[in-house]
């Protein structure tokens, strides 16, 4: 008999589950046996990221100077260091796109540092930005759902 | 419109002409928070996607709602108010 059945006030924490839903979104419900439910929610977890990066490009992600934006995408995982890697590497870099000065019209302010030409802008990166931070926000969720969930098959 | 496509690098830069209907990407969102959210709550599986699809409809519903409460208040409300 286990420790869950002899004493049902007593909730079993899914510890190793709930790490495994945060490095692969979905992943955690699949260790628990039910593999359609972590297929369905790793889909919509990581649709709505890889939508925020199509939508306002990989600078949508960025540790650095959205870092509480990135607090909430850090949420989906390793991918959200993986692609603030890319855009701090490829496009921050200049190794894609081409670096811009940007013109200050004010005397008084020192130059600022150059920009990318990718980088994003009004709406593109907002809405970018917002459906990453909703990725990494729902992906939590799930988390805190696996951590308490019943294994399949289990009372 | 058509340059701007070909010259596209895709997940590298913004989409272009994505200004123009940045209201259509609610649609979207509200179908992948939906995915998710179903994926944790519904219990039976096979019901999955119609529950999917009413949630993304209230999320919008209540969206446009909001939207439209908000612009009555600021259009129309507000500018009654006495000034002093």
């Amino acid at each position: 008999m286990s420790e869950a059945t002899s004493n049902p006030t007593r909730t079993t924490l899914n510890i190793g589950a709930a790490m495994l839903a945060w490095v692969v979104p979905g992943a955690g419900y699949a260790m628990l046996g039910d593999v359609r439910r972590g297929v369905l929610a790793g889909a919509g977890v990581l649709g709505l990221f890889l939508a925020g990066i199509l939508i306002g490009g990989v600078d949508v992600v960025d540790r650095t100077e959205d870092s509480l934006w990135f607090a909430a995408q850090a949420g989906t995982g390793p991918i959200a260091w993986v692609a603030d890697f890319a855009n701090t590497e490829l496009v921050k870099a200049g190794r894609v796109g081409e670096l811009i000065e940007v013109p200050s019209g004010d005397p008084r302010i020192p130059a600022q540092p150059e920009v990318s030409s990718l980088k994003g802008v009004a709406r593109p990166n907002e809405f970018g930005t917002l459906y990453g931070a909703m990725a990494g926000l729902m992906n939590v969720a799930v988390i805190l759902d696996v951590l308490t969930r019943r294994r399949e098959g289990r009372p | 419109m058509t340059a701007a496509l070909l010259a596209y690098l895709p997940l590298l830069e913004p989409l272009p002409g994505i200004e123009r209907i940045w209201m259509l990407l609610l649609l979207p969102l509200a179908f992948g928070i939906s995915m998710v959210y179903k994926a944790m709550r519904v219990t039976n599986l096979d019901r999955y996607w119609r529950s999917v699809g009413v949630m993304t409809v209230q999320i919008v519903l209540a969206m446009t709602g909001l939207a439209v409460l908000l612009t009555l208040l600021v259009q129309v409300v507000v500018p009654m108010l006495p000034a002093e």
